[in-house]
């Protein structure tokens, strides 16, 4: 690794001062689990990295709303921290069960809810978990702060809708009264590989009905992304075997899936079909 | 305008101190300023474990963390978990069990398995081969380090035992 300058601002207006500058080498710096391995294949050469473990209280902690039971979650929060929150458990059991399977020990200790997002690696698990639940992040800059759904700041292949000197500060994750979220992390080659895809899958049902849901698709594609012409097949709708067999249809017609090493197209949209029917179908009656 | 900086932090129990450049790992510091073999990369992508150090009680990946950031840390290696001349119960569980054969990747399973009893001081099976999935062992000794796990669960609680 070539060395750089490495910055631990206090405010967020010395933050914006080091990054206020046109190089995209000059870098927020979170857990740095992803960074540092772009960092030693020297793919990534940073001027300088600006750390973000000092920002202090918006960028830290899981607190629950009194008022509608809602989640802010600061950027800085790390999956142990996820993972082992008793109120997450309860009240999202979908992020513990995500990480049961998501790297592994060391990575969940050190990796932090904010880089994850800013990273845009389409095959990272919590993305379109958060995209699933409806999430939102709010994101500052010198100039103010805006709130936008987690969905929309992937815009591509590892790129995000992140300008330079923007930093994601802290998540709301709504808890919505008989929703019900899983993960499905499909590898191909080994248990504990990269997923070939992954889907983020959120419903509300009565008996078999679906009244509303979300269906996100990660790994498969160059961001995560919802999959609408699914979700249109199912809402409001009785489940059956046909009609969980249109939706997967829909569902592989309306992503461009590219083949790579885990696995080809037509394979991944097989999986894809299968997928979406069974975790559908075991949702709805869990 | 690249500066080294000092850092104090505690290493294995002592208060130390060490003047530190941006890009140097934990692992390159322990290897190169405190003569501290242990902790090796391997992998380089925190994939193996064989690198795992204890930060405030974190087990972290020694070869992808900027030791910039141990100031004011209380840091632990597998240098510094015996009592002097007597092994620590998981060290002398891997031993009992003969939970390896070249001993490359012991140094990280010992650190991640005192991790697993801190958090978990009776995991069930599936716990402990969850929580060690980030760690390699080559000689394919796994058997016997689910054996030592098992063992040293044991070893702690008679520990506990005694000084309870």
């Amino acid at each position: 690794m070539t060395s750089f300058d490495l910055v631990e601002p206090e405010t967020l207006e010395d933050a914006f001062k080091w990054l206020g500058v046109d190089d995209s080498s000059v870098r927020p710096f979170g857990g740095g689990t992803a960074l540092m391995l772009m960092m030693k294949a020297q793919l990534f050469t940073p001027v300088r990295l600006v750390s973000l473990r000092k920002l202090g209280r918006q960028f830290e902690g899981i607190e629950r709303s009194s008022n509608d039971g809602s989640f802010r979650i600061g950027a800085m929060t790390t999956f142990s921290q996820l993972e082992h929150s008793p109120e997450i458990r309860a009240h999202l059991p979908v992020i513990t069960q995500t990480m049961k399977t998501l790297a592994n020990v060391r990575v969940r200790n050190v990796a932090t809810v904010g880089g994850n997002l800013a990273h845009g690696d389409p095959h990272l698990d919590l993305p379109p978990v958060w995209m699933a639940l409806d999430a939102s992040a709010t994101i500052v800059n010198s100039s103010g702060t805006r709130t936008i759904p987690v969905g929309d700041i992937f815009s591509g292949y590892y790129e995000t809708t992140l300008e330079q000197g923007d930093l994601i500060a802290e998540l709301r994750v709504p808890v919505r009264p008989g929703w019900r979220s899983r993960y499905i992390k499909v590898t191909t080659r080994a248990e504990h590989d990269w997923p070939a895809l992954g889907i983020g899958l959120s419903l509300h049902a009565e008996g078999r009905v679906i009244k509303d849901l979300r269906i996100v698709l990660s790994a498969a594609i160059d961001k995560p992304t919802r999959l609408i012409g699914a979700e249109n097949v199912l809402r409001g709708k009785e489940i059956d075997d046909a009609l969980l067999k249109r939706a997967g249809e829909a569902a592989a017609d309306e992503t461009h899936i590219e083949t790579d090493n885990r696995g080809s197209a037509p394979y991944k949209k097989h999986l894809l079909r299968v997928h979406i029917a069974r975790a559908v179908s075991a949702l709805v009656t869990e | 305008m690249t500066t080294p900086r000092t850092i104090r932090f505690k290493l294995n129990g002592r208060s130390v101190s060490a003047d530190i450049m941006p890009h140097e790992t934990i692992v390159d510091m322990l290897t190169q300023r405190f003569d501290l073999k242990g902790a090796r990369e391997s992998c380089g992508q925190g994939l193996c474990g064989c690198c795992t150090v204890n930060i405030d009680g974190m087990a972290v990946s020694g070869c992808l963390s900027l030791a910039w950031f141990l100031d004011g840390k209380d840091v632990q290696t597998i240098e510094g978990v015996a009592n002097g001349a007597t092994l620590d119960p998981v060290q002398q569980a891997f031993i009992e069990a003969g939970a390896f054969q070249c001993g490359f990747c012991t140094p990280g399973f010992i650190m991640m398995v005192r991790q697993l009893l801190d958090l978990h001081p009776d995991p069930t099976e599936d716990q402990m081969r969850h929580f060690l999935t980030g760690n390699l062992c080559r000689c394919s000794a796994y058997p016997e380090i689910i054996d030592a796990v098992k063992i040293a669960v044991a070893k702690r609680a008679e520990l506990a035992h005694l000084v309870a």
